[in-house]
């Protein structure tokens, strides 16, 4: 039963993520790959505002939210004078060096040694321990995430996103302006992980950087082809299906001195066999370029 | 009523001038053609004016406006709205879609709008369906309305095209060859469609591209033809068309 709470958690984690990440991967057309990044910024301002600031819960989340949206405005202004492959080197660029910082900066983050000891979320009152409160918790939350996100991609702000991702060149011409609506995308979806962080960081009780790599940014990237982008369904399947797949390879009996990587193995085979039958994710509408 | 005026434009691409000294002057209430060979510049010459390329040299006045490397976004709202050559509607877009988001304007288009009106959202999106639904029945595509874009025929992709450069209400209308690749029977729809966008609104400024001379004959009161980069002619349609350098360089005749 832990077990299965835990896995809902952490599903409801990875929810938010990725339907923030779908904002600018399936509505903008542009593939990020620092959306760990701002996870990771996410869990570090939320987690340092409370243990160094003494702020609670619900306060040190949301301020790190918008700290995480300046940051995300900060990434954006370069990223987006560029397009294609140019926009997801230099988004790596960025994963690189922002883990660089948190692994170095030692006296803000102790590096390598990780923050343990994180408080607990108290809300009105009520300190969330047990699992069950936490599913909840993450449950609200993903709730009131995907409710906004729902109302934004389907505004006219979302439409005029997926016409820039179809013809920029057309989408311009009638008016929508590129710099700005991306940049919106890329923001708001840096503030959804950054609450995701917060989230995380309480959760778990202890962060350290190498919750935030490269390789988690491509996880996220890898979640939205999986599934599907563009629509509010591919998110959860390509989620759902990305962290159930290796929970269930677990079983199935292999001998303990390969499995780990036979399982590797065979979770980057379904991946591809995926991508053979199905280039537009599970649920997805269309094949990004 | 805005007229467009081009001054003395010219641009180089890799050392070949590609647009040179053109001048010309467009005026409202009439449809302008823009005739001459392949590779003459006719397209360049609306790269410019949308800023879809860099002016080098000239200036491009639009009303009382310089709008001179104005960034492309910032030139359509100024009112310039264009047909590519190349069609390019939103693929993976509904058609209805394609239409609907050319009906917003910028300030509709911030993630936040639809938070601080929540009372009027219902009321906005019904004026802009019914808005879409109006320039869909006009070039006749209504019972397409949910088909993506992409899937469409060529021929229906160029009305689609033109609806939504409708929808968007522009006051000059470059189009890029509106009827090329259309089949005799699109032709006429089209056609139809220019004459009824000019005389419904005598406010509209159109310049038209075009290399079928009974599309231009029919519909265009004034004619420039460009060669080479430049304006080598200009006059009434007959006129120019009857011209024998005209008839030599371009019609073969
Ligand atoms: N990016 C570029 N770099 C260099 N030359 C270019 C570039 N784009 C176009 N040209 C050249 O500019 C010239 C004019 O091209 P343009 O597309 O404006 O012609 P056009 O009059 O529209 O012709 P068509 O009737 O075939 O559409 C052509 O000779 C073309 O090869
Ligand atoms: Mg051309």
């Amino acid at each position: 039963m832990n077990y299965v709470l835990h896995l809902l958690i952490m599903i409801g984690i990875y929810l938010i993520l990725s339907y923030g990440l779908n904002l600018v991967v399936g509505f903008g057309g542009l593939l990020s790959l620092c959306h760990a990044v701002f996870y990771g910024i996410g869990a570090y301002t939320g987690t340092l505002l409370m243990i160094k600031a003494g702020l609670p819960f619900l306060p040190a989340i949301f301020l790190g939210m918008v700290i995480t949206g300046l940051f995300a405005l900060i990434v954006g202004l370069p990223a987006l004078r560029f397009r294609g492959d140019s926009f997801v080197l230099v988004t790596l660029g960025f994963q690189m060096i922002v883990f660089t910082i948190l692994y170095n900066w030692i006296d803000l983050t102790r590096g390598p040694y990780g923050i343990p000891g994180i408080p607990r979320p108290v809300i009105a009152g009520v300190e969330v321990t047990e699992l069950y409160q936490y599913f909840i918790l993450v449950s609200l939350f993903l709730v009131v995430i995907v409710a906004i996100l729902f109302v934004v991609c389907r505004s006219p702000f979302g439409l005029a996103l997926k016409a820039l991702r179809d013809d920029e060149m057309a989408a311009e011409g009638l008016g929508k302006s590129p710099v700005h609506l991306f940049l919106y995308a890329f923001v708001i979806s840096g503030m959804v992980a950054s609450l995701a962080g917060g989230l995380y960081a309480t959760y778990v009780t202890y962060i350290d950087p190498t919750s935030f790599t490269l390789d988690e940014s491509i996880f996220l990237l890898a979640i939205l082809l999986v599934g599907g982008t563009g629509n509010m369904i591919g998110p959860l399947v390509g989620t759902v299906f990305m962290i159930l797949l290796p929970e269930a390879l677990r079983f199935l009996g292999l001998p303990d001195t390969v499995a780990p990587n036979v399982r590797q193995m065979i979770y980057g085979l379904t991946l591809i066999t995926l991508m053979f039958l199905r280039p537009q994710g599970i649920a997805g509408e269309f094949k990004l370029r | 009523m805005k007229g467009l005026k081009i001054k003395k434009l010219s641009k180089a691409m890799n050392g070949l001038k590609i647009v040179e000294q053109v001048t010309a002057n467009f005026l409202p209430g009439r449809i302008t053609a823009l005739i001459g060979p392949n590779g003459a510049g006719k397209t360049t010459l609306f790269h410019l004016i949308t800023s879809e390329l860099k002016v080098d040299k000239g200036e491009i006045v639009y009303g009382d406006e310089t709008i001179t490397n104005l960034p492309p976004y910032l030139v359509a709202r100024k009112g310039v709205g264009r047909l590519f050559q190349d069609i390019r509607v939103f693929g993976n877009m509904t058609a209805f879609e394609n239409v609907a988001t050319a009906c917003y304007g910028p300030c509709f288009e911030t993630p936040w709008f639809p938070f601080f009106n929540l009372k009027r959202m219902k009321s906005i999106n019904n004026d802009i369906r019914e808005r879409a639904f109006h320039w869909l029945n006009f070039v006749d595509l209504a019972e397409k309305k949910d088909h993506p874009a992409a899937s469409l025929s060529y021929g229906q992709q160029k009305l689609l095209a033109i609806a939504r450069l409708l929808a968007g209400g522009f006051s000059l209308l470059l189009l890029d060859e509106p009827t090329a690749g259309l089949n005799p029977v699109m032709i006429k729809n089209v056609l139809r469609l220019l004459e009824k966008i000019i005389t419904e609104d005598r406010s509209k400024t159109v310049i038209l591209v075009e290399h079928n001379m009974g599309v231009v004959n029919e519909v265009a009161d004034w004619v420039y033809f460009m060669n080479e980069g430049r304006i080598a002619f200009f006059g009434r349609t007959d006129h120019v068309l009857g011209d024998k350098e005209v008839r030599e360089i371009y019609l073969g005749l």
